[in-house]
């Protein structure tokens, strides 16, 4: 599917790809010009192939926080909150982002790859009275980050600049529609996302790149850069870190899910009776590596104990002078991980060869937003 | 003067070295240019014989990893180890520095067979070409 930002893509020199459906730029420059200049100056990512849902109604927060692991009944209004759908059994349907903007209205973004099963799972679980809407078809997303984001709007939409971290509004466009504009990212940096109807979004996103090309501290960005820049975060990636057969604790995820909350679908799957995690041993569990010698770990690659046997499995991986070389996650057996964290040696196999490995705790580099935990 | 260098469906060029019977190979402008941002080179050991076709090293980039095939059969008498301190050699000067392995092919004959630069042009340019690597 060609998105509403193609052709300033193909004219700005973007290879573009298909990811899961959608004709989307991998690149412009190279991957790793691109990620380092997000981590120092700023980036403009398109992110119109992400779906987004607006649920109203007499108690929209209260039929979404059924759906959600996370707790929404916690966050106050005009906040953003990650959270997760699982299935009854605690798989992982997708992972999502919840704006919450009062009791009467949630709006969530959920990931490209699963719009269409979420939103049928999500209108099947939600009572009849409830109003669903799918804006993702005529809507153009946009993330902007890095520590120069602030600079580059302050020019086009100095409202903005006030926002706390997460923090999420409407602006009323009038005639053209709604802007939900958040103070949230995939990339670890400071910055803001916005979803738009396509007639606002197109020029909204020409001129913020016009205007950060010209002061020189933007550039546009591709997926690629964008995989780098949240896996050197740890963030996980649905369908490589999650998956409908895995749980949020499997993922390493705890945080993502409410022990304090009341019900929600896959509950009583994940946490038991005494509202502990539920662990199952035969489960894998996710761990961050990095490499002692060159090479790059890639998806698949298998994970070896000092004894050659297999472990685990690369579910992402990467290159990155940041990290300081080749480092990615990996799902590994649980006994395994519990002494590789211990510093026992692991082996990542690539190309033939068993390449040492030591394990790390993510992140893996530190930036203004790891430091202060936000 | 005419064009000495050949080229691949895989896009390795192959051009003689200053010693007879010994060519470089390396990978052209437009395979850099798809690779883009190379990390690291697995250079193969000298001595190998690999046939035609056949993985004789591994270019790893930030985006994936690529194999690089003998154009023709042959030996591997020698490797660039500048490319061990500055893989980036590969995408700042594809045809120069960025040379990968010096080859002896098994016969001098097969290199003819080989696309020229016309040629290897006119491929790109049908569509030859692969698209982007995811």
């Amino acid at each position: 599917m060609t998105l509403p930002l193609s052709p300033s893509h193909i004219r700005e020199g973007g290879h573009m790809v298909d990811f899961h459906g959608y004709i989307l730029p991998v690149r412009f420059s190279t991957i790793l010009e691109e990620s380092r200049f997000v981590r120092e100056q700023s980036g403009i990512f398109d992110i119109s192939h992400m779906g987004h849902f607006v649920i109203r109604g007499r108690d929209a927060q209260g039929w979404v926080d059924r759906l959600v692991t996370s707790n929404l009944e916690r966050v106050p209004s005009g906040k953003a909150l990650y959270g997760h759908l699982l299935t009854e059994s605690g798989g992982v349907i997708d992972d999502v982002m919840a704006y919450h903007f009062g009791r009467e209205r949630v709006d969530l973004v959920v990931n490209a790859s699963n719009r269409s099963v979420d939103g049928q799972w999500i209108r099947e679980h939600l009572p009849a009275e409830a109003s669903f809407l799918d804006l993702s078809a005529d809507h153009v997303g946009i993330a902007l980050q890095g520590p120069g984001a602030s600079g580059v709007l302050a020019k086009i939409l100095p409202d903005v600049l006030d926002m706390k971290r997460r923090e999420t509004r409407l602006l009323n466009l009038g005639a053209s529609g709604e802007f939900l504009v958040a103070r949230t990212g995939y990339t670890g940096e400071d910055g803001w996302e916005f979803f738009v109807p396509s007639g606002a979004g197109v020029p909204f996103y020409e001129e913020l790149l016009a205007s950060g090309k010209k002061t020189g501290n933007l550039l546009p960005c591709g997926l690629g850069a964008r995989d780098l820049l949240r896996l050197e975060m740890g963030y996980p990636l649905y369908g490589q870190e999650l998956t409908t057969e895995l749980s949020p604790f499997d993922a390493g995820l705890d945080f993502v899910v409410s022990r304090s909350k009341g019900d929600f679908v896959g509950k009583t799957a994940v946490l038991g009776q005494d509202g502990l995690p539920v662990i199952h041993d035969g489960h894998p569990a996710l761990g961050g590596f990095v490499l002692k010698e060159k090479g790059i770990p890639r998806t698949g690659c298998l994970v070896e104990n000092a004894s050659g046997i297999p472990v685990g499995r690369v579910t992402s991986g990467g290159y990155s002078p940041r990290v300081g070389g080749g480092f990615g996650l990996a799902y590994m057996e649980r006994s395994f991980l519990a002494d590789f964290r211990k510093g026992e040696p692991g082996f990542v196999r690539i190309h033939g060869n068993a390449i040492p490995v030591l394990f790390r705790k993510t992140p893996f580099v530190s930036t203004a937003l790891s430091e202060v935990a936000s | 003067m005419p064009e000495p260098r050949r080229y691949t469906r895989t896009h390795e060029w192959m051009a003689p070295s200053d010693t007879p019977e010994q060519w470089n190979v390396g990978i052209t402008d437009f395979a850099q240019k798809e690779v883009t941002d190379v990390v690291f080179v697995e250079l193969p050991k000298v001595g190998r014989q690999v046939p035609r076709g056949g993985e004789a090293a591994i270019i790893e980039s930030v985006k994936a990893a690529f194999s690089i095939y003998a154009p023709v059969g042959g030996t591997i008498i020698g490797v660039n180890q500048e490319l061990e301190s500055d893989p980036g050699l590969l995408n700042r000067d594809p045809y120069g520095k960025g040379w990968i392995f010096r080859f002896r092919p098994d016969h001098s004959a097969d290199v003819q067979s080989l696309m020229d630069g016309p040629a290897y042009e006119t491929f790109l340019q049908e569509g030859g070409g692969h698209p982007e690597h995811g």
